[in-house]
């Protein structure tokens, strides 16, 4: 990029950031880098910035550059992170007007950062960045010292584990002592009230209820964790009886990485369909305000139509994400909510309805601040909507002569596959799973249990994780679950598995 | 200004790609036994890519378990029960098990190059290492060749070069030696070495007696060679002789009885890897196809694989035919000498097996290995009247190599194994090439 287009992109950002504050998008200062594509494609596979080495990063890296390198689609474009100072790159080789298209792109992503709650939270996570450029050199150090296999291994287990968390992401769960001072004094005011003239009427125990009390009251000085807890890398952290000091330091990043980006899990369709959304628009001013000649809309419009594809195998969020909200938009300036109209069964009155009402605007910007993409999903997704993505879920069949997979449309009722989105991001694939004791048997044995939801766990990856577990207990792992509607327990003890 | 071009920033990716690859060819070669029975391999030219299912690497994570019957959501035209695509599958052998004991993943189709499998597969064996004891190399004279420089010789291989570089060197070495000795410059040590004619004895005089002349000269100093005796370098010669090295392979099969496809295809297999690692080993491979009932003939390899089934079974007959075929053609002196002989077992007269089988040891062949080919239901437990004779008669010990049974002696060049499954071929394959045997 010369100094001349550098100038020009530079007036041009001016512009879209004052655009997006006309169409009332929240903004601050972002940081715009420009850089050569195979820093952006490290970036994309490194989660952030710069961060340390591991083969799940370069196996990634060698995956997006060969679909860079070799199929000439997806060209790097966008990358923005949440940072208290949000950070974007730009690609050098890019044409420029796909360096606007990134920019407009970004300037959706960062009102979206700034004010949906979810978004918020991970930028309470400002240091992340910092923390991930630092942890670079201090792991290589390690590995000089301790052994790049062991900290290879320490990566790969806290890694095997990152994504264990409470389901609230807004719960930061009380470690062992905090816990423990709550839940007895609970009990003990509960114990009060029973044998209280005047305690809370609402509780009264039995005699049985009081000793069984009176019981956990005593169990609860010695019991870790008090209470079932979901943060599984923190509480190894802070209970592994063998860790040395590098390996702790080792989980607490990678744990922490996890936890500023677990909010995007739960807003992919929103957030890049807010950003496609926002994009559209603010090109649109751009060509219309003669700052992009008509010579680069027709670049815009390929590399548009290129992000905005429908793919016959996954829901590609910027497309049906940004459909949603010019849904929505459509849905609320002219009054389509509500109960007269969902109880107005008439189609052709349902499709022309229209009360003038103009709410659109003010619904999704409101969709933005508080909705996850499962509330979307569940609230916003019509059966019009689904008919007009013509969204299906398909299956595979191995055809057993030729032993092709051949995949088919399986369903394309809208009720169906709301309920099948909706369930896909009821967990946004986390398996639910606490650990239940850490001292177990009295012998320091480590007990998890699956809240088992109707889904049997996959029992390769299941015993595969027990084993990165074990790298960081170093002592038997227990996993209750349920499999073939029968309790079960997987164990490892170092050598084997076993199940009880 | 908010668009800014930043600081370089190191470049990690290439090395963790590499990292990850690394770990990708580990598990390759964890599951080398699978994909050495590939179809693909021993139809594949040299260069040829092939496909291997290997698993992703993916670190293992808490999953839920099978999905119902639709997978996924996607979006486009159609109707239920419309196809919109189709890929290729993975074949799951059946009876392989291995697989399913490791913690991860999908399969996914790797490609890797039959060269970059072969060397894998090479190291796995340890085969390198065969070379230094075992090979069997043949002299070729070539006559005489210039190689190297010595410090005598005759005058018409007087290296002029080499020698007037250790002249100049003794021109610096004089003149350095003159200026400390006398103190004088550089120049005038230069003009008293010249009137000298390089005896530093006499420039020593010179200088002493002030009778340099340095009249009508530049100053500059122009360097000769001073040639003492020792400075004279020759070239030397050298008997020039080169190795060649060169294998048989005897490739017999028992034609009576009825193998089918699959058990065929075992022996193809087996034949295909054991040349394309003696390739590696010798210069030249020779492979020799012996087929027999009760006689044996040569066939090509073509008949080899596609003979249908015959009378009745005596093995010995092939093995005196490769007798025969040492004695005329293929001399243990200068053939390193393979024989595999694949059967089911059934023979007339094991005693005069075992005898022939002694006449190829006393030779000096280099290996002989028998193959017993078994149904898949083979317990372990029974096996043929023939094996027996063989284990008696030349007192194998049985040793469990990888899970499967090796009948053979260190100091032995013979061996027994029976095949079962297609996984059986590398670790077969593997202990008939095990250079410590």
């Amino acid at each position: 990029m010369n100094k001349n287009d550098l100038g020009r992109l530079s007036r041009i950002e001016t512009r879209i950031n004052n655009i997006a504050k006309e169409y009332s998008l929240l903004t601050t200062e972002i940081d715009f880098e420009i850089v050569p594509a195979r820093r952006m494609l490290e970036a994309m596979s490194y989660w952030f910035p710069v961060n340390f080495s591991h083969w799940v990063f370069g196996r990634d890296f060698d995956k997006n550059r060969t679909i860079y390198e070799y199929t000439g689609q997806g060209i790097p474009y966008e990358q923005v992170w949440n940072f208290e100072k949000p950070r974007a790159l730009l690609v050098k080789e890019n044409p420029f007007v796909l360096n606007v298209l990134t920019i407009a792109h970004v300037y959706g992503h960062v009102d979206f950062f700034l004010g949906s709650a979810y978004l918020q939270r991970g930028r309470a996570f400002s240091d992340i960045a910092e923390e991930a450029r630092n942890s670079t050199e201090r792991f290589h150090r390690y590995g000089s010292r301790y052994g790049h296999i062991a900290v290879e291994e320490v990566i790969d287990a806290s890694m095997s584990i990152q994504w264990q968390e409470p389901a609230d992401p807004f719960l930061d769960e009380p470690d062992d002592e905090e816990a423990r001072k709550y839940l007895i004094e609970k009990i003990r005011k509960r114990l009060s009230d029973a044998t209280s003239l005047y305690g809370n009427q609402k509780n009264i125990d039995t005699k049985k209820d009081i000793i069984s009390l009176e019981e956990k009251l005593k169990q609860l000085e010695y019991r870790t964790p008090p209470e079932p807890v979901y943060d599984l890398l923190k509480y190894l952290i802070a209970h592994a009886p063998y860790l040395n000091k590098w390996e702790r330091d080792v989980l607490g990043v990678v744990r922490n990485q996890a936890r500023a980006l677990s909010p995007n899990r739960r807003t992919k369709i929103l957030n890049e369909g807010w950003a496609t959304f926002w994009h559209a628009r603010i090109m649109r001013r751009l060509f219309q305000e003669g700052l992009l000649t008509p010579s680069e809309h027709g670049v815009f419009v390929d590399y548009h139509a290129k992000v905005t594809q429908a793919s016959k195998i996954r829901l590609n969020e910027y497309h049906v994400g940004s459909a949603l909200f010019e849904n929505i938009q459509r849905r609320w300036d002219m009054g389509c909510f509500g109960s007269e109209y969902n109880a107005c069964v008439d189609p052709i009155a349902r499709a022309n309805w229209d009360t003038k009402v103009g709410k659109g605007t003010e619904k999704i910007f409101s969709v933005r601040a508080s909705y996850t993409d499962r509330m979307a999903i569940e609230d916003l997704f019509s059966d019009e909507f689904i008919h007009e993505q013509e969204l299906y879920l398909y299956g595979i069949h191995i055809d057993k002569k030729t032993n092709e997979e051949i995949v088919y449309i399986v369903e394309k009722c809208p009720g169906i596959i709301r309920s099948v989105l909706k369930e896909q991001r009821v967990l946004y694939g986390i398996e639910p799973i606490a650990v239940v004791d850490g001292n177990y048997r009295g012998k320091g044995f480590l007990f998890l249990r699956h809240d088992y939801h109707g889904v049997q766990l996959n029992e390769l990856y299941t015993r595969g994780t027990l084993e990165h577990i074990y790298r960081l207990w170093k002592r038997p792992v227990y996993l209750e679950t349920r499999a073939q509607n029968k309790k079960i327990v997987y164990v490892f003890d170092g050598k084997q598995h076993k199940t009880i | 200004m908010p668009i800014i071009i930043p600081e370089h920033i190191k470049e990690r990716g290439k090395n963790d790609a590499r990292r990850h690859r690394e770990k990708q060819k580990e598990i390759i070669k964890e599951q080398l036994p699978g994909i050495i029975a590939e179809e693909s391999i021993i139809t594949g030219k040299p260069g040829k890519i092939i496909k291997v299912p290997i698993k992703s690497l993916e670190i293992p994570y808490f999953k839920s378990g099978k999905p119902s019957p639709s997978v996924g959501v996607g979006q486009g035209g159609g109707n239920k029960g419309d196809i919109i695509g189709k890929r290729k599958g993975f074949e799951k052998e059946k009876g392989h098990k291995r697989a399913g004991n490791e913690p991860g993943v999908d399969y996914i189709e790797t490609e890797i190059e039959i060269e970059e499998l072969i060397e894998m597969a090479m190291e796995d064996l340890g085969l390198p290492r065969l070379e230094e004891k075992t090979v069997k190399k043949l002299i070729i004279e070539l006559g005489y060749k210039i190689h190297g420089i010595s410090r005598s010789g005759p005058p018409s291989l007087l290296h002029r070069g080499k020698t007037v570089k250790e002249g100049i060197r003794r021109f610096w070495a004089f003149l350095n030696a003159l200026r400390q000795k006398s103190g004088s410059s550089e120049f005038l040590c230069y003009r008293s070495l010249k009137q000298a004619n390089g005896n530093i004895n006499e420039a020593i005089r010179l200088l002493k007696d002030n009778a340099v002349d340095i009249s009508d000269v530049d100053e500059k100093i122009e360097p000769f060679p001073i040639l003492h005796p020792e400075d004279l370098r020759y070239r030397k010669i050298q008997e020039s002789r080169s190795y060649r090295s060169q294998a048989v392979v005897f490739a017999m099969m028992d034609v009576s009885y009825s193998m089918d496809m699959e058990k065929k295809y075992f022996a193809r297999s087996m034949f295909w890897w054991l040349v394309t690692f003696l390739r590696n080993i010798y210069q030249e491979v020779q492979v020799r196809f012996i087929a027999h009932d009760t006689t044996a003939w040569l066939v090509n390899e073509e008949e080899f694989f596609h003979t249908g089934e015959m009378g009745g079974t005596y093995c010995a007959s092939a093995y005196e035919l490769v007798k025969n075929l040492i004695e005329t053609e293929y001399p243990v002196s200068v053939y390193n000498v393979y024989a595999w002989h694949f059967s089911d077992g059934d023979d007339f007269n094991a005693e005069a097996a075992a005898k022939s089988i002694q006449k190829l040891l006393d030779m000096g062949i280099n290996m002989i290995g028998y193959g017993e080919i078994h149904s898949d239901k083979y317990t372990g437990q029974e096996f043929s009247d023939l094996l027996k004779t063989y284990i008696n008669k030349f007192n194998l010990p049985v040793k469990k190599e990888d899970n499967f049974l090796v009948w053979g002696r260190d100091e032995l060049s013979f061996m027994a194994v029976v095949l079962c499954h297609k996984s059986d071929l590398w670790p077969a394959i593997k202990a008939f090439l095990r250079k410590d045997r």
